[in-house]
């Protein structure tokens, strides 16, 4: 049995596929990471993990329990840190790991136990007794996380946990992440941070508009595209890479730049500055390729973060707090 | 053992609703600002200019339509609040646990109820202060049931209308038109045989003229109809607002 098996998985919102199809397992004690940019169908991937949504199409058991027939037991099963804050934070963080443990049926001195437990683990056992109201970001975001876990679930879910924080506190949420490794726990992980997947996750699935693009570990889905990544600025970026193509590089334009790929890069770039006559070239770099390389590679188009919906999500997150 | 389960889930939400009442103790005093100046302003002001058409001060025929009103105005806010719960994220947190959708609507319900009834109980404190005679410690069950029953079928009437609502401009559109008419044509504030006989059918339609002729009739002795019709037109408004709510709030 695996943690999460997804076969076919479909769902429409009237008439537009957020989910195309999506098939994949995930085993017990891996760390795997959806990533993909904003409106790839994450959320509504997890959303339908966690019973909240029903599938179009399509079939997912998590835990080996049906997400539609076996709700209860597949709630019962998981754990779940939403895109949006879910605290309460007129009550202290004390009182909102109570009621969560009180809704997943754990005795009194369960969950009384499991509360210092959760709380030493994300380090917040001086705050316990204070307000949410008074939490930072940062702060609520760990008391997200020790909820999570109250109920010693064998599968968390967590949707987009750094989003809207700051770098450092990105860093320290990472730590409490890797910390579940050794714990044992299966995280499933959206992110649209690159770097959050790579340095997190066991494996990782690349998804765009519904579909699963690339699946593997980071370093696979690196060595998957071939060799060194190429970016060439120039004069002409139309002209050169169909004269680049037609010498045998498979060239691609991303943003008014020309990617190629190489083996052995440094050997390769004498020859194209030889290739470019008439043309002038800018700039010309190569690297080893990164996740956002292999997006490119897979979907043919430029990987953006999307500043512009991060920063409604954290105003949202903003208004949220007062 | 499922009952008993389902009794601990809606404890858990109604443990909630009480820790932030608790926490809100002073927006629970401020909010009774308005009922007691309707009380000891218009309450002092027309005991002395009116006669009334019976027995008893105008003062203590005013307390028990005050009481419905803020029954009415708490239980209906709170209702609609229950709904914006979803958009701070919490409800999502509830959802998403191992427990039945009833349980959560159940648990809030209380909440709101229990919120409504402690402004009561101050207001009723407030009001014998103020000299108002009700019938003696006799009178504290049958108001406590009319409380409870108008504040059920209130803050299940918040919660319809707030499943249905997308602005806080709507909320302002049932307050205009809905509640503070019903609360004007209950006898709330007058005996309603004082009337133009136009008028009277409005207020024999109005389901709440029935639950302030049950709390006069309990609290000093004074009313209309039979008691019983009172009493058995509330518990039907509350079953139908009850499902009514429950329907909309599980639907959106």
């Amino acid at each position: 049995m695996k943690a999460i098996e997804i076969e076919g998985l479909i769902k429409e919102f009237d008439g537009i596929r957020a989910v195309d199809g999506i098939s994949l397992e995930i085993e017990y004690g891996e760390i795997f990471s959806l990533l993909g940019p904003n409106g790839a169908g994450k959320t509504t991937t997890i959303s339908i993990l966690a019973t909240l949504l029903k599938p179009t199409k399509g079939k997912a058991r998590v835990n080996g329990y049906d997400v539609v027939t076996q709700a209860a037991k597949v709630r019962h099963s998981i754990g779940i840190v939403f895109q949006d804050p879910s605290l309460d934070d007129r009550l202290t963080a004390r009182e909102n790991l109570d009621i969560h443990g009180r809704l997943y049926h754990m005795k009194k001195d369960e969950r009384k136990k499991r509360i210092e437990e959760v709380l030493e683990m994300v380090e917040l056992r001086e705050r316990a007794d204070s307000l949410v109201k008074t939490f930072s970001g940062g702060m609520r975001r760990r008391l997200e996380i020790a909820r999570g876990l109250m109920h010693k679930p064998r599968i968390l879910f967590l949707d987009e946990p750094t989003l809207g924080l700051d770098p450092q506190t990105r860093r320290h949420i990472w730590n409490y992440i890797e910390k579940l490794r050794d714990e044992g726990v299966t995280v499933l992980l959206t992110t649209h941070y690159m770097e959050e997947a790579d340095k997190l996750a066991d494996r990782v699935a690349i998804i765009d508009r519904g579909k699963i693009v690339a699946l593997g570990s980071p370093s696979e889905l690196k060595d998957s595209i071939g060799g060194d990544v190429i970016k060439i600025k120039c004069s002409n970026a139309d002209k050169m890479a169909a004269i680049l193509s037609s010498n045998g590089f498979n060239a691609m334009i991303v943003d008014n730049e020309i990617i190629i790929k190489a083996k052995k890069a440094e050997k390769e770039i004498p020859r194209i500055f030889s290739l470019a006559k008439g043309i002038e070239i800018k700039s010309i770099m190569y690297k080893e390729p990164s996740l956002e390389d292999v997006f490119i590679h897979y979907t043919g188009k430029a990987y953006r973060e999307e500043a512009g919906d991060e920063m409604e999500a954290i105003k949202r997150r903003w208004r949220m707090r007062r | 053992m499922e009952d008993e389960k389902m009794m601990g889930d809606v404890y858990a939400v109604y443990l909630r609703e009480l820790i932030r009442l608790w926490r809100q103790k002073v927006r629970l005093v401020t909010t009774i600002v308005m009922p007691l100046l309707w009380l000891g302003v218009i309450g002092n002001a027309f005991n002395n200019a009116f006669k009334m058409p019976f027995k008893g001060d105008f003062l203590s025929f005013l307390t028990p339509g005050i009481l419905v009103m803020t029954m009415v105005f708490t239980s209906t806010i709170s209702g609609i609040t229950t709904v914006f719960d979803r958009e701070f994220g919490f409800l999502k947190e509830m959802l998403v646990a191992p427990i039945k959708r009833e349980s959560i609507l159940i648990g809030k319900m209380l909440g709101g109820v229990t919120q409504a009834i402690l402004q009561g109980v101050i207001i009723i404190i407030l009001a014998i202060i103020m000299g108002v005679n009700f019938k003696g410690v006799a009178a504290i069950p049958g108001m406590l049931l009319t409380m409870f029953l108008v504040s059920i079928a209130f803050v299940s009437f918040g919660l319809a209308v707030a499943s249905k609502m997308t602005s806080m401009e709507g909320f302002q559109m049932v307050m205009n038109f809905l509640i503070q008419p019903m609360i004007f044509l209950s006898g709330a504030f007058y005996p309603t045989k004082m009337l133009p006989s136009w008028l009277k059918i409005g207020v024999k339609l109005n389901p709440l003229t029935y639950g302030v002729d049950a709390m006069r009739y309990f609290a000093i002795g004074i009313n209309e109809f039979n008691v019983v019709i009172d009493l058995m037109v509330m518990i039907v408004l509350s079953i139908v607002f009850i499902l009514l709510g429950g329907y909309l709030f599980r639907k959106s």
